[in-house]
C-alpha cells in the first residue's frame, strides 16, 4: 500500500505535467481543471501516506552496479515534508486559477509546477543519494523556468538564471558528498551512509559534511548564498509561496536534518551549521526592515526564518527546525498568497504606493494579519510554538551569544512584519490604488492556509511520536502537546522572546506614521547590495567570463591545432599510466 | 619486448596510428583528411582483432571489428560525397579556405 501511494504521489503529478504539457492555450478551463485535479489527487495520495510512515525501504529497484538500487523510504521526516509540498502545492495551483486567469501559456505554467511537485516529492522519498541529486536538480530547473515565467522581462530572466547558477554550485557539494560516499561505503544508500559513518575516514567524512552544507546552504538561500532569493521574486507569486516559501527553500534544511546523525561529530560542522544559520538570519532580517517591495521583504523573511530552522539544527534540535519548518510552510504560503492576491489587484508591488489597502479587501488583510502574527511568533499561533521551541533548544544547548543573535533577530522579526502590515493595509492613502478583495478560488486556498496557521501547532505530539519512531538514527527530543506547552509556559526563555518581540512592535508602533522615512543611506547601501555579497556574484560573474573570452582564442577551429591538442592529452594520459604502473 | 606475432601487430597498429595522425596534423585538404582517418579506423579494427585475441575473447574482437568495417565504409562515402559538394560550392578544397569560424 505505502509503495503504491509513493508511486502515486510522484507519479501523479508527474502524469499531470505531461498532460499538461500536450494541453493547447486556446482551452484555458481545461488547463485549470487539470491541474487542479491532478495536484489534489497529488496531495489526497501524500495525506494518505502519512499513517505508513515507517523507517523501512518501501520500493527497490535495482539500478545496476553503478547507481546503486533506486530505494524509496517513507520515514516520518519524508512523510511529513511531502505532504507539506502536495498540499501546499495543491493550495498553490487552486490559487493560480485566479492568479494566472487569463495568463498566456498556462501550459508551461502548470506541466513546470507539477513536474516541481513531482521531483521535490522524489527528493524528499528517495532513499538513495544519487538520486536524491538527481531530483535535487528536477527542482532546481523548475524553480529557474519559473522564475523566468515571464520570459519577455530581462528581470525575471536574469533572475531565474542567478537562481540556477547559484544553487548549482551548492549541487556541486551535494554530488561530491555522494560520490565520496560511494568511493569509500561502496554504497550510495541513506541509510547505509548514517549507519557507517563513523567507519569513514575523519577527513572524507568532514567533506561530506561540509558538501551538504554549501548544497543546503546554497538551497536553503543561506549566508553566504542568500542572494538568490530576493531576486526569485519576479516569478508569479503563487511559485513564490509554493517553491520559494514553502517547498523547496526547505530542502536544504530537510537535507541538514536527514544527515544530522552522521555529522554531528565532525569537529566544527555543528558550530558552522549555527553560524551559517544566525548570520542568515540576522543579516536578512535587517535587509527586510528597509525593504519597500512586498515580495521582496516577504523573501528576506523567508530567508531568515529559513535561518532558524539551520540554527535549530546546528544545536541539535532537529525536532525543533522541522516543526519550525512546518509551521513556517503554513503561514508564509498564507503570507505570500495574500500578498498575491494584493499585487493582482493592485497592479504592484510596491509598498510605497499601497497604504490602507485593508477597507478594500478585508479578507485579504484578515489573513495576512494571522500569518503576519505567527511570523512575529505571537501566541497562540504555529509561529509562536516553533520559533519558541527553537529559541528554547538554543539557549539549552548552543552558544550562548548566537542564542542572543536569534533573540535580536526576533525582535526585528516583529518589526518588520508589523511594518508590512502597516504600510500594506493601514495608515493613510498614498495612491488611490482601485482594488477587489481576493476571488473565490483564492479565498479557497487563503482560507485553507489560515485554519493551518491557527491549527498546525495541535500536531506537534503526533509529529514528534512520528519522527521518534521512524527515524532509528535521530535522537528526537519528542513532547506530547501538554508537556509541550508545560515546557514552554515555564521557561524563562519564552518569556525573554515575548518580550524582544513585544519591544518590536512597540518600537514600530512609535514610528509607524513615519513608515516611509528616508531609511540611513547606509541602511539603505547595505540592503541593497546584500552587504557586499550582490557585489561578489557580479565580481564572480564578471572574472568568468573574462576568463572564457580568453579561452574563447583557443577555439580556432583549425584542424591542425585540434589534433595537436588530442595528441597532447593522449600523450599525457600515456606518461601518467606508465608512471603510475612503476 | 619479444618478437612474438601479438607484438608485431601491436607494432603495426602504432605505427598506422602515427601515419593517421600525422596526416590529420599536416593536411589541409578535404579528400586527404577522409583517406588518413581511414588509415586511423583501420588501425582500431587491427587494435580490436589484437585485443580480442589477446583476452581470448576472439569471435567478440573480430565480430566488433566486422561492425566497424561496415559502419566507416558510410561514413568514408557520405564524407567522399560531402568533399564534393564543397568542391562544386566553394571551389576549393582547402579547409583553411573554407572555414568561416571567427576564434
Amino acid at each position: 500500500m505505502a509503495a503504491i501511494l509513493i508511486g502515486l504521489v510522484i507519479g501523479l503529478p508527474w502524469l499531470g505535467a505531461i498532460v499538461l504539457w500536450r494541453t493547447r492555450d486556446e482551452t484555458p478551463r481545461l488547463q485549470h481543471t487539470l491541474a487542479v485535479a491532478f495536484s489534489i489527487a497529488a496531495g489526497v495520495a501524500s495525506l494518505a501516506l502519512i499513517p505508513f510512515a515507517s523507517a523501512e525501504t518501501v520500493i527497490s529497484f535495482p539500478m545496476g552496479r553503478f547507481f546503486g538500487s533506486l530505494t524509496f523510504t517513507a520515514d516520518g521526516l519524508a512523510v511529513t515534508l511531502t505532504a507539506i509540498a502536495c498540499v501546499i502545492g495543491s493550495l498553490a495551483v487552486v490559487f493560480s486559477v485566479d492568479y494566472m486567469r487569463g495568463e498566456e501559456q498556462l501550459s508551461r505554467y502548470y506541466a513546470f509546477v507539477l513536474l516541481f511537485i513531482g521531483a521535490m516529492t522524489g527528493l524528499l522519498l528517495s532513499g538513495n543519494l544519487l538520486f536524491m541529486f538527481f531530483f535535487w536538480e528536477i527542482t532546481a530547473l523548475c524553480s529557474y523556468a519559473l522564475i523566468s515565467f515571464y520570459n519577455d522581462d530581462p528581470k525575471a530572466v536574469a533572475g531565474g538564471i542567478k537562481a540556477l547558477i547559484i544553487t548549482q554550485v551548492g549541487g556541486v557539494g551535494l554530488l561530491a558528498g555522494a560520490l565520496t560516499t560511494y568511493a569509500t561505503l561502496g554504497s550510495y544508500q541513506i541509510s547505509d551512509l548514517l549507519a557507517d559513518a563513523g567507519k569513514m575516514p575523519a577527513g572524507i567524512l568532514a567533506l561530506v559534511a561540509f558538501g551538504v552544507l554549501a548544497a543546503a546552504a546554497a538551497k536553503s538561500a543561506q549566508f553566504p548564498f542568500h542572494t538568490w532569493l530576493p531576486d526569485a521574486m519576479e516569478a508569479p507569486t503563487p511559485i513564490s509561496a509554493l517553491i520559494h516559501a514553502a517547498t523547496m527553500v526547505n530542502a536544504g534544511v530537510y537535507l541538514l536534518a536527514r544527515f544530522y546523525p552522521a555529522f554531528e561529530h565532525v569537529p566544527g560542522w555543528k558550530l558552522s551549521v549555527t553560524v551559517v544559520g544566525l548570520v542568515s538570519a540576522l543579516i536578512t532580517a535587517f535587509m527586510a526592515l528597509t525593504a519597500t517591495d512586498l515580495k521582496r521583504a516577504l523573501a528576506y523573511s523567508t530567508v531568515s526564518q529559513l535561518g532558524y530552522m539551520v540554527y535549530a539544527i546546528g544545536v541539535g534540535g532537529v525536532f525543533a527546525s522541522q516543526f519550525h519548518l512546518l509551521s513556517h510552510a503554513v503561514f508564509k504560503a498564507l503570507l505570500f498568497l495574500s500578498a498575491g492576491a494584493v499585487i493582482h489587484s493592485a497592479g504592484t508591488r510596491d509598498m510605497l504606493r499601497m497604504g490602507a489597502l485593508g477597507k478594500q479587501m478585508p479578507f485579504a488583510r484578515n489573513v495576512f494579519i494571522l500569518g503576519a502574527l505567527a511570523l512575529a511568533g505571537l501566541p497562540i499561533l504555529n509561529g509562536f510554538w516553533s520559533k519558541e521551541l527553537v529559541l528554547e533548544a538554543g539557549l539549552d544547548r548552543g552558544p550562548l551569544w548566537a542564542y542572543i543573535g536569534m533573540l535580536l533577530g526576533a525582535g526585528m522579526t516583529a518589526f518588520y512584519t508589523l511594518r508590512m502590515t502597516w504600510l500594506v493595509f493601514f495608515g493613510e492613502v498614498r495612491e488611490s490604488l482601485h482594488v477587489h478583495d481576493a476571488g473565490k478560488a483564492m479565498k479557497v486556498s487563503l482560507g485553507l492556509l489560515a485554519v493551518g496557521t491557527l491549527t498546525t501547532w495541535l500536531l506537534a505530539g503526533p509529529f514528534g511520536e512520528m519522527l521518534h519512531e521512524t527515524l532509528p538514527f535521530h535522537s528526537i527530543h519528542r513532547l506530547n502537546l501538554s508537556e509541550l506547552a508545560h515546557e514552554i509556559f515555564t521557561a524563562p526563555a519564552t518569556y525573554v522572546a515575548l518580550l524582544v518581540v513585544a519591544f518590536g512592535l512597540v518600537i514600530f508602533w512609535m514610528v509607524r506614521n513615519q513608515p516611509t522615512v528616508k531609511n540611513e543611506a547606509w541602511m539603505d547601501f547595505l540592503s541593497r547590495e546584500s552587504f557586499g555579497f550582490d557585489w561578489l556574484n557580479r565580481q564572480v560573474a564578471a572574472r568568468t567570463v573574462q576568463f572564457a573570452s580568453v579561452l574563447q582564442k583557443t577555439q580556432t577551429g583549425v584542424l591542425s591545432w585540434n589534433v595537436a591538442g588530442i595528441l597532447g592529452a593522449l600523450l599525457a594520459v600515456l606518461i601518467f599510466l606508465v608512471w603510475s604502473v612503476r | 619486448m619479444t618478437l612474438n606475432p601479438l607484438n608485431i601487430i601491436l607494432f603495426g597498429v602504432v605505427l598506422l596510428l602515427a601515419v593517421g595522425f600525422y596526416g590529420l596534423l599536416i593536411t589541409r585538404n578535404l579528400i586527404k583528411i577522409v583517406l588518413v582517418l581511414q588509415i586511423l579506423v583501420k588501425a582500431v579494427v587491427l587494435a580490436l582483432v589484437l585485443a580480442g585475441k589477446a583476452s581470448g575473447n576472439l569471435g567478440l574482437g573480430q565480430s566488433i571489428a566486422a561492425t566497424v568495417i561496415v559502419a566507416d565504409t558510410i561514413v568514408a562515402v557520405v564524407a567522399l560525397a560531402l568533399a564534393v559538394q564543397v568542391r562544386r560550392r566553394a571551389g576549393t578544397l582547402d579547409i583553411a579556405r573554407i572555414s568561416t569560424l571567427q576564434g
